[in-house]
Order: structure tokens, then sequence, then C-alpha cells
């Protein structure tokens, strides 16, 4: 059997798909929240199909409430049970070496949709520079959502609190984290919609996206793909993994 | 034609008597020092023995504007104008009374309620009116200065006072034109009292963001296909995943 490299936890791999399926129901919920001509996102009937879908607005904001808030249970039970793994993450993807993740995010940006050719024809060499646990692309999305999931859980909370402990005077919270929760949910959405690309329909990250169940990656992937994690885990035996 | 439930108020027959106020108050159980309707006293407050000031009483509430500029202000739709009775409607299931609305009022009609904590307002009775009552206030009236119903209707009280005036009616004029469904018969006194509708700044700043996130999502979105178009169409040319 090809040698592999551990990669995620099982308490990591929980949590990736927990919040996974979080995401689409209070997106799906979330979005049927928004009916402001001014505002909603399709400008379309899907405020009104999704509401008449679960007996009114109020019961889809009931919904959309509810799993926003196993969703924030979730987490803090994830820091509970895995709290090592999450600092071993969060000091991944906040670590930004600028000289060689600016290069390689440029150029794979051009790689994956121009190819080579373009490079080469700028004088540049096409091949990427070596990337650790993470590469530039997964930590610039990894830095996006877990600073948008905080913004989006704050807000969340002062919102639900809103008509139940909040008073007059507080309403300025409430209609601000309105605002910020909508504009957080949007950047995120928009890093996901690559994300979900990357990790689950481009071949060549097909490796990766077995581990988000296996846990392991091939030898060969962690070599090519995460050369400076590779290099560690040969050198210094496996790493602690996310 | 929809409806439009509607007030005409003929403003001489008021007495300033204030039964309106508190019918309004027992009947939709407003917390203490909140008010869903008024009586606006006029700028000629009649003294005893002065014969040159004359009474003037502006009776009011939510006037269900037909350019409801609370609508506007409100994310969700939680207060909404309803197209078949031309009602502002406040749905208290969805309102989490954040507050947009209340200054968007240039007549200052609403009101975050105390106790509920949701935004609150005249909403002419419902429960009454399914039992077959007119609004509290107009029910308690002793002058019936207050006329409430559908003003499309020339068969409705209201209706025929509304055709029969139409040349003199008043309404309250405000700096933002919500064209107002409460009509005054009589002089009402001052008619021009309404402010400007104010959309708080966080509102305004979700509105402008809209078009900025919407345009960064789609970005995003040409970026997946241009990726998912070269994958179709150069088939995938990178053999990094192979060592020799
Ligand atoms: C719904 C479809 C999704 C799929 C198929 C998917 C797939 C994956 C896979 C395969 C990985 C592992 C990458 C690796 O370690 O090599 C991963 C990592 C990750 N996922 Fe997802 N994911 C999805 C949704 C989400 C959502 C909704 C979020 C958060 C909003 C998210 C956040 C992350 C983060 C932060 C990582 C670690 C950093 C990275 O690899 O970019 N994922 N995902």
């Amino acid at each position: 059997m090809a040698k592999m490299h551990k990669r995620h936890d099982k308490s990591d791999i929980l949590i990736h798909w927990f919040n996974a399926v979080c995401w689409v129901l209070l997106l799906l919920t979330g979005v049927g929240l928004i009916q402001n001509p001014a505002i909603d996102p399709f400008g379309s009937g899907y405020p009104e199909a999704m509401r008449s879908l679960v007996g009114g607005g109020g019961n889809l904001l009931a919904i959309h409430e509810g799993i926003g808030l196993v969703w924030i249970a979730g987490f803090i039970l994830y820091l509970i049970v895995n709290f090592r793994g999450a600092r071993f993450f969060l000091a991944e993807v906040f670590s930004v070496s600028p000289a060689r993740d600016m290069g390689w995010m440029l150029k794979k940006m051009v790689l994956m949709t121009l190819g080579p050719k373009p490079l080469k024809a700028m004088g540049m060499d096409p091949e990427l520079p070596a990337q650790g646990f993470y590469n530039m692309g997964q930590k610039a999305f990894a830095q996006v959502s877990v600073a948008g999931g905080v913004v989006i859980a704050v807000t969340g909370v002062i919102m639900y609190l809103s008509d139940r402990t909040f008073g007059a005077e507080a309403t300025g919270w409430v209609s601000w984290s309105i605002a910020l929760h909508f504009i957080a949910v949007g950047l995120v959405f928009a890093g996901l919609l690559v994300h979900i690309y990357m990790a689950a329909i481009s071949p060549e990250e097909r490796p990766g996206f077995k581990s988000m169940f296996t846990g392991a990656v091939p030898d060969d992937y962690a070599k090519h793909h995460h050369r400076l994690w590779w290099e560690k885990a040969e050198t210094e035996g496996e790493q602690p993994t996310e | 034609m929809a409806q439009q439930l509607a007030m005409v108020i003929d403003a001489a027959k008021c007495i300033d008597c204030k039964a309106c106020v508190a019918a309004c108050k027992v009947a939709n159980d407003v917390p203490e020092d909140q008010f869903r309707n008024w009586i606006k006293p006029t700028q000629d407050v009649p003294a005893p023995g002065v014969l040159t000031a004359r009474a003037k009483f502006q009776p009011g509430a939510c006037m269900h504007c037909d350019n409801p500029t609370c609508v506007d202000a409100c994310p969700t739709g939680a207060t909404y104008k309803d197209p078949e009775t031309g009602e502002v409607v406040i749905d208290d299931d969805l309102c989490i009374g954040c507050g947009n609305c209340i200054p968007a009022c240039p007549y200052h009609a609403r009101f975050r309620n105390a106790a509920k904590r949701k935004a609150d307002k005249c909403n002419y009775c419902p429960e009454r009116r399914a039992a077959g009552l007119p609004p509290a206030c107009v029910d308690t009236c002793p002058t019936k200065a207050r006329v409430f119903g559908d003003v499309n209707d020339p068969e409705s009280e209201a209706g025929r006072l509304y055709r029969k005036n139409k040349g003199r009616l008043t309404r309250v004029a405000a700096r933002t034109d919500t064209k107002p469904n409460m009509f005054y018969v009589g002089d009402p006194g001052d008619p021009t009292w309404g402010g400007e509708a104010v959309v708080p700044a966080s509102m305004v700043a979700m509105k402008e963001a809209a078009p900025l996130v919407k345009g960064v999502v789609a970005l995003s979105g040409l970026g997946v296909l241009a990726m998912l178009g070269r994958q179709f169409l150069a088939g995938n040319d990178s053999k990094e995943d192979r060592d020799g």
C-alpha cells in the first residue's frame, strides 16, 4: 500500500461536514429572509416561495435561528473536543509568507484559468512555489471563512437577542448586525464557490477531497501539493494535523 | 379596484377628549408611555374668555401610506403594504425589532413596543374587525369624528364621506411625500408638521453594499466557470502528481 500522511482528525472531518451542511441550510433559509427590492440577492420570488414552503416568514426565521444556534453550538463543542487541532489550524491558515504565497496565488490563478502558456510568454516559470500544510488559496478561503464566521455568529446572536432581551436603545447594534451579517455571508459565499470547485470538482485535488473523508493523503500528493509540510513530515516524522 | 382601508376624520367634530387614545391603549395592550394614536392640539390653544382663538384638534395615527417609507426601510418584508386591503402591516413573527422603520416614518407613527420589543403602530384593530366591530378609536369616539372604512368603496361610510368632500380633503404634508391615507374634513389645524423619512445609516450601507457583494460573488462565479471551461477544453495537463 502506498505511504499515506495523516491530514485530518476525525473531529476535523466531522466539524467540516457539519459546518458545510449547516451552511447550505442557513444559506437557503437566510436568503429567503431578505425581502427588500434593493437587497434581495435574486430579485425573484425566492423569499416568497421559501416562506410559503414553511408556512410563513415567522417560521422561516425560527428555522434559520434554530440552525444558526446549532451551528454555533457545534463549533463550541469542537473547540472543547479538539482545541489543539483548532489552534494548529488557525496558526497554519494565518501564517502567510508574502513573497512565496503571493507568487503562488497569482500563478495558480493564471494556471487554473488560462494554463501555463501566458506565464511562459511573460518569461515566468510556471512551476508553483512550494506550499505548506495549506496552499495560499486554501489559506485565503480559510481566513475569510474564519473571520466571516466569527462576524456571522456574533451578529447572528445580537439579532437573535434583539426581540428577546434588548431595549430600544440597542437597535443601532441590531441594525448594523443585519448589514454586517449580510455582507460577511456574501463574501464567504463568493469564496465558497471557488472552494467547492477546487475541493470537489477539480481533478487535481481528488486526493484532498478523499482526505476529507478518510483523513489521509498519499505521499505523492503531499509531496507535490504541500511540499513544505511533506518535507517536515519526512525529516521530523508525522506532524500533528489540523 | 382593490381596497384602501383608511380614516376620514372630521376634525371639526373632535373635542380633544382623548377617548380614542385611551380606547386604543386598552384594546391593543400598548405599554405605558407608548401610543398608537394621538390628538394633536393646534397652535391656538383656547383660553377661557378669549374669543379670538378657535379650537382645532387633529386626531391621527399610522396613515397606511401609498408610498410607505417604513416598508422601504425594512430588510425582511416584516412590514409591508397589503395589496388587498391597502393596510401597512407588521408581521410580528418576522419582525425582530431592529428599529429601521421607526425613523423612516415622517409622522412618528411607529415605536418599538417596550413589551414585545418589536415595531408597533396602528393596525386598525384586526381582532375587533374580525368580530365585526370597528377599530377601538372609531367605536369609542363620542362625536364620531373618526370614520373608518374602504375609501375605494363608494357604498362604505368612509367612501361616501371621501367622495362627498373630495375637493376639500386635507392630508398631513411631510418633507417626504408618503401619500398618506388619512383624510381630514374640516380644518385640522396645522397640516404641515410631517418630518422627513430617515433611513438609518446601517440600512443605507446594506443597500449600497448589496450590488458590491453581488459583484464579488459574480466575479467568483466567473472564475469557477473559467476553471470549469479549462478543465473540459484543455483537459488536465498537470502531471505533477506523478513522480519522475
Ligand atoms: C459543500 C461542499 C464542500 C466541499 C465539497 C468541501 C470540501 C473540502 C475539502 C475536500 C477540504 C480539504 C482540503 C484539504 O485539506 O486538502 C476542505 C477544507 C476546508 N473547507 Fe470545505 N467543503 C465544502 C464546504 C465548506 C464550507 C461551507 C466551508 C466554510 C464556510 C468550508 C470550509 C473549509 C475550510 C476552512 C477548509 C480548510 C482550508 C481549505 O482546505 O481550504 N468548506 N473542504
